[in-house]
């Protein structure tokens, strides 16, 4: 899990491109970020467009976004959609829509992954698909929506372009303005069944434990900007003649942040160690791609008695992902809290950029399941649940 | 070598001398301390420490024990992770569990002796202490001097080839068992506090020198108070340039801190053990915790992975091992949380139960690493101003 000299790298350059660009969505910018430094396709195989590294290697850029809040629909287009892709076995889609993702020149994302009330009928003229989907990343915004929705046969993967008839997109007013969400509501509309109609739901289960990964890495981005601007304010700003920083109260509270943030870099990059090893075993079974990098960390089966008795063999994604949101979720609640409280009156206003951390830490703290949805999840795989002895 | 194959060999050679411990630790069967601070008797800790010794002699002569050291020590100069790789697999075989003493003289004094032994010195001691031959304490604390160290009084006064030392000791665990003391000594009253400052290796049978159980909060004693009454100690024992024993004394508590970062996770595997072996479904409550817990023993092992790829990358991991220290002390408390949860009343009366009452050897022990070692708020300290780099408290 140590970074390589390569990743060093790529994190220097996404720290001053992102230092020196506005936050949010920006077209040009999108664009410059796929051309410039290729961030989109990082993690995209080269038949498809992409530079072809590791998921390890886009972590690394979703770390950064989230320390500037920057990136745009990252995480819906490359993590969410490119992911759903990739796993969908469908070579095909992929063929049609990876190399735009991968070029800057396409934006997507997902709707119907855990909720929503999307359904899809085969007729005559091919798939329609009928009912909404809440709370989609970027869904108004998106050019690509792939949605998960409800067949006779099971769960299907769909794709629907923007513009289709009967789709109807309502952005939300949201908490985080760098992250917009939508409902989307669709009548009737033609879709484009992606993979086998039916196959879906392992799929989807998959997508969102990559989502909580890359989401993990964003937190732990967001949490050390957090740490650093408060250490460099605190050692900056005087009260009773001494640097606010020299107080003890005030150090512990950051020593204290540090173990956290610490701990949340260590979950963050084992998620992302989880999810694959070069992106074209990403399709293959998770069995296989989910490989611990046991050669050092013992894997948690083999640390903690093991549960295999009890629940069958734990899924290391699904273990990591879930551990990691547990840890990042509270840990950039903590940082952001502690980015405004120790900045005092400044720190509470509109102009300080202290507040748009909070919101990213609130809203990132529901986005992919709240800290007990993992927890129970986490009992369910260890064997904690539904079991007597 | 690859380590998956250093696994499989160490796996292999284990089961050779050793008992594997049955699956999911054995429920209900064996051993169910889970003592974080043993409370023998002086007879019982020279007994169990024999065990442990016995059994550190035979991986050390069979080429399992000093795996990072180089072969002049006795070892076989494998990159430091491999520690940890060992000790995965031994934690599957029933084999004897070490006391601090162990850890204090193989990853403390020894290393230190290394860095600042004479080269007769380190013949003398490496080899020794790391086949446990040899055991060392560590004399440091004082009453008056506990988180502020550098004020230790206990004097040493130079006379000829030798010194001879005078002063007081408190808080020296396996001081019973040790055959040497690595002692904390004021050389230069005249001098700043820190340079001052000369450490020794005493032995523990010294004339002059006194041991004297103290009875902690566990019941039992694994501390004393020494004494050292004109304790005369060649000059040849001596760690370390004189006035410069402060950086020696850091080195052996850098070394410590690092050591601590495993610290609690035994326990708080088996505390994960219990929480599936209650015989009755958890509450959604008692489930929560649990997974809290195990991610934190995930995490904790990850934090470590971190510390050893410093050292592996040749970073002196240094402060940062502060952060595991913490993590660790944390580890333990929540552990005690979950587990009196858990078990309720079983947890506080004796029912006689196999793996209940027992754990209030760790309830009762855990609070001790939150002072031993360097208390939490001292690594605290250490991760605001050293880590962070926050300007110094004026008032320390
Ligand atoms: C189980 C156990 C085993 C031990 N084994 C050994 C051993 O083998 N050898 C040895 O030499 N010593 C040993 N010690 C001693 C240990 O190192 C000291 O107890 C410890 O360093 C604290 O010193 P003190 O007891 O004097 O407490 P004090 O230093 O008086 O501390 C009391 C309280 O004040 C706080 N405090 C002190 N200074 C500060 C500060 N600057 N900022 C904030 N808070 C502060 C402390 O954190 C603590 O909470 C052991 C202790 C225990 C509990």
């Amino acid at each position: 899990m140590r970074e390589s000299e390569e990743q060093t790298q790529l994190r220097g350059v996404l720290r001053d491109f992102f230092g020196a660009t506005p936050r949010g969505f920006d077209k040009a910018l999108w664009a410059r970020m796929a051309g410039e430094i290729g961030v989109q396709g990082l993690a995209i195989p080269e038949e498809y467009g992409g530079a072809g590294f590791s998921f390890a290697d886009l972590a690394v850029a979703l770390e950064e976004a989230g320390r500037a809040l920057a990136g745009g629909p990252l995480l819906s287009t490359v993590v969410l959609a490119g992911y759903t892709l990739l796993l969908s076995d469908d070579k095909a889609a992929c063929r049609q829509h990876l190399p735009a993702i991968a070029a800057g020149t396409r934006t997507a994302t997902v709707a119907g992954f855990g909720g929503g009330e999307l359904t899809a009928t085969r007729e005559a003229g091919g798939w329609f698909g009928d009912g909404h989907a809440d709370f989609v990343l970027d869904g108004a915004g998106a050019d690509l929506i792939l949605l998960a929705a409800r067949t006779g046969a099971g769960t299907g993967l769909f794709a629907c372009e923007a513009g289709a008839p009967g789709l109807a997109r309502q952005a939300r007013t949201v908490l985080d303005g760098t992250r917009p969400q939508a409902l989307v509501t669709l009548r009737h509309t033609p879709l484009t069944p992606i993979g086998e109609p039916g196959a879906a739901e392992a799929v989807v289960e998959r997508v969102l434990d990559i989502g909580r990964a890359a989401l993990a890495a964003e937190q732990a981005g967001g949490s050390a900007h957090a740490l650093d601007a408060t250490v460099s304010y605190v050692t900056q700003r005087h009260q009773f003649g001494r640097p606010i920083g020299s107080f003890q109260a005030v150090q512990h509270r950051l020593a204290d942040l540090l173990v956290e943030i610490e701990a949340a870099r260590s979950a963050a990059a084992y998620a992302a160690s989880c999810v694959a090893g070069p992106p074209e075993e990403v399709a293959g079974p998770p069995e296989e791609v989910a490989g611990p990098p046991e050669e050092v960390a013992p894997p948690p089966e083999e640390v903690a008695p093991p549960p295999e008795e009890v629940a069958g063999p734990p899924e290391e994604l699904a273990v990591a992902a879930a551990a990691a949101q547990v840890v990042c979720s509270e840990t950039f609640r903590r940082a952001a809290e502690e980015y405004v409280q120790l900045h005092g009156g400044i720190g509470f206003t509109w102009e300080h950029p202290a507040h748009l951390y909070l919101r990213r830490a609130r809203s990132a703290q529901v986005l992919f399941g709240t800290a007990d949805d993992h927890r129970a999840r986490l009992g369910a795989l260890l064997g904690l649940t539904e079991h007597i002895t | 070598m690859e380590s998956d194959e250093f696994r499989a060999k160490a796996r292999a050679w284990l089961a050779t001398v050793a008992r594997p411990r049955p699956a999911d630790g054995g429920w209900g069967t064996g051993e169910d301390s889970v003592a974080v601070f043993e409370n023998w008797s002086a007879e019982e800790e020279r007994a169990h420490t024999e065990r442990i010794r016995e059994w550190e002699r035979l991986r050390f002569d069979q080429g399992w024990g000093a795996l990072g050291w180089p072969a002049e020590f006795g070892g076989r100069d494998l990159p430091a992770y491999f520690e940890q790789l060992y000790r995965a697999e031994e934690a599957a075989f029933d084999v004897p569990r070490r006391t601090e003493i162990f850890p204090v003289t193989q990853q403390l004094v020894a290393p230190a002796v290394r860095i600042w032994g004479t080269p007769e010195q380190q013949r003398r001691w490496i080899g020794p202490m790391l086949r446990t031959d040899l055991l060392a304490c560590q004399l440091f604390s004082e009453t008056e001097a506990g988180s502020d160290l550098a004020a230790v009084r206990t004097r040493a006064v130079r006379d000829g080839g030798r010194w001879i030392l005078n002063g007081h000791k408190v808080w020296t665990s396996g001081a019973r068992v040790a055959d040497w003391g690595v002692a904390v000594c004021r050389t230069d009253p005249a001098a700043r506090k820190h340079a001052g400052i000369t450490v020794f290796l005493v032995r523990m049978d010294a004339p002059g020198l006194g041991v004297r159980p103290i009875r902690q909060m566990t019941g039992g004693a694994s501390f004393n108070e020494v004494y050292l009454d004109d304790v005369a100690v060649p000059d040849t024992d001596r760690l370390g340039p004189a006035g410069e024993g402060w950086r020696v004394t850091l080195s052996v508590l850098a070394a410590e801190r690092l050591d601590s970062g495993s610290l609690g996770l035994a326990n708080a595997d088996r505390a994960l053990a219990l929480a599936r072996n209650l015989g009755r479904p958890l509450t959604g409550g008692e489930v929560e915790r649990a997974a809290d817990l195990f991610v934190r023993t995930l995490v904790q092992r990850l934090i470590g992975r971190r510390v050893t790829e410093a050292l592996v990358a040749g970073r002196e991991p240094g402060a940062e091992a502060s952060v595991g220290k913490l993590y660790a002390t944390e580890t333990m408390r929540r552990t005690s949380d979950l587990v009196v949860r858990l078990l309720g009343p079983r947890a506080v009366a004796d029912t006689g139960e196999w793996g209940t009452f027992a754990w209030t050897e760790h309830l009762m022990g855990a609070p001790g690493y939150r002072i031993a070692g360097g208390t939490d708020e001292i690594q605290r300290n250490i991760l605001a101003e050293r880590v962070l780099g926050l300007p110094r408290d004026p008032s320390r």
